[in-house]
């Protein structure tokens, strides 16, 4: 059975100076699966994410969503307020958590009083309900990125993006990382995920895209995947030696 | 000795009782000086967003003038104007010259250079996490904007009150677009430099006093601002 294609990347090209950092010909990202882009440091994985996630329109070849190619002279408002990305550093405003949760709502002008109740709900599961009055720049490294999950799930995204979510969190951080993670993402959610951790991987992955030098290497669903791949341009997963 | 004492003890006098004349030439001065502060931040505040967020080909070249600009001498600026708004200027049929709209004029020329550096500094030193985020949820271009001097709040209001400080201090401009006119044009540094000239020490000093005090207040605010417990916690 054919898979849908929610976003497709045709030729796509960047540079940075003088040096080509991604050569893409063809690349889908496939709706409501767990996609993941896994490759070495430098591999063009996170250009490669900007890209897909609308942040870095300076690029040469064409974005489809759904089909429809993506004008990347415009601003993609609309489209952009369908995705929402968890970074691997993420940042937080000056404020509170309760500010930084409902930060994206705020933009989207929402009303306070369903701000609130979402706030309450999405802290709930993420057990930060008691660091809501917190100011952001007081947390540990752990209680920043749940409260970026805790931001990018708020709006209820139709595509997620996750850029090595877990690779500057303690063990005991990347451990309620990956058991709650499946919970948290809905089954109408597709998301694309950016990884070195090959439980994650083994765990969540319906489709890997492996990046090497700035091109696709191979794309295979999880069954097919051979992790002896690994080897071809990616480090040893930390949390596989821990 | 006595001399010195007894010019302290009458300036505080003038200070404590209130003196009209004192209080008028403070009034004249932090009007004009607010309005002329005000004026250029509303200028400063995007034109150092749109230097230090945008790539065009006359940045560098921008950037050193800008640079130069900050130790503009206040005199230089008081020429200048002066050529603009005297009757044979190009802008003499407005008849500002003597007026505290032409000390605001000259004064906000001034201060552009150094709240428009201060500004692109702070912006510049940002993260450039802080505005990918605000793209990631899905921020319009108003809204990154807000965003972002929403962030670089601190730094803002403290490039704002060193601009403050550095007309409430200056004296080129004022005497040579405003001529010290009394109740009109008279400011605490002009009326400091007439009054010693006169001989009226005591009174100068009394000016002094309040310029050194305002001085200190304007430093004692933009310190907590900038190192004080919010910076500290960015």
């Amino acid at each position: 059975m054919q898979e849908d294609k929610i976003i497709e990347l045709k030729n796509i090209e960047k540079i940075c100076g003088d040096r080509k950092i991604l050569n893409i010909d063809n690349f889908a990202v496939l709706k409501n699966k767990f996609n993941f882009i896994i490759g070495g440091n430098g591999s063009g994985k996170t250009s490669l994410l900007n890209i897909l996630c609308l942040v870095d329109q300076d690029y040469q070849g064409h974005l489809y969503y759904k089909g429809q190619k993506i004008n990347k002279e415009q601003q993609n408002l609309e489209l952009r307020r369908k995705f929402s990305v968890i970074w691997q550093d993420p940042y937080l405003y000056r404020g509170d958590v309760f500010y930084n949760i409902a930060l994206p709502l705020k933009l989207r002008n929402i009303n306070q009083n369903l701000i609130n109740k979402k706030v309450k709900e999405i802290a709930a599961r993420l057990e930060i309900q008691n660091l809501l009055e917190q100011s952001a720049h007081t947390l540990s490294g752990g209680e920043r990125q749940k409260t970026s999950i805790a931001r990018a799930l708020i709006t209820e995204p139709e595509i997620l993006f996750v850029d090595e979510a877990t690779t500057n969190l303690d063990e005991e951080s990347i451990q309620f990382f990956n058991s709650h993670f499946a919970d948290l993402v809905t089954d109408e959610m597709t998301v694309v995920m950016v990884s070195h951790d090959r439980r994650q991987i083994k765990q969540l992955a319906d489709q890997i895209t492996l990046l090497k030098n700035g091109e696709i290497k191979t794309t295979k669903k999880l069954n097919n995947f051979n992790f002896e791949l690994f080897g071809a341009g990616i480090e040893s997963p930390i949390v596989e030696i821990v | 000795m006595d001399y010195y004492t007894d010019a302290i003890f009458r300036a505080l006098e003038l200070i404590i009782t209130l003196d009209s004349e004192v209080i008028q030439i403070v009034t004249t001065s932090l009007k004009i000086s607010i309005s002329s502060t005000f004026i250029a931040s509303i200028i400063s505040i995007p034109l150092a967003i749109v230097i230090a967020r945008n790539k065009f080909k006359t940045k560098k070249f921008i950037n050193i003038i800008l640079n130069t600009l900050l130790s503009l001498p206040t005199v230089v600026v008081g020429i200048f104007v002066y050529s603009l708004i005297s009757r044979r200027g190009i802008m003499g049929e407005l008849d500002l010259l003597f007026t505290p709209t032409g000390i605001i004029f000259g004064q906000v020329l001034l201060i552009i250079p150094l709240i428009t550096a201060l500004i692109r500094n702070v912006i510049f030193s940002m993260d450039e996490k802080l505005y990918k985020t605000a793209v990631s949820m899905g921020a319009s271009r108003r809204q990154k904007f807000k965003l972002l001097i929403s962030e670089a709040r601190y730094g803002i209001i403290g490039a704002v009150i060193a601009g403050f400080g550095r007309v409430l201090g200056e004296i080129g401009v004022s005497m040579m677009l405003g001529g010290n006119i009394k109740g009109v044009t008279r400011t605490i540094t002009t009326a400091m430099s007439l009054e010693t000239n006169k001989g009226r020490f005591a009174f100068a000093l009394a000016l002094g006093i309040i310029l050194l005090s305002l001085s200190f207040l304007i430093n004692l605010i933009t310190y907590y601002l900038q190192e004080g417990k919010n910076y500290a916690r960015r």
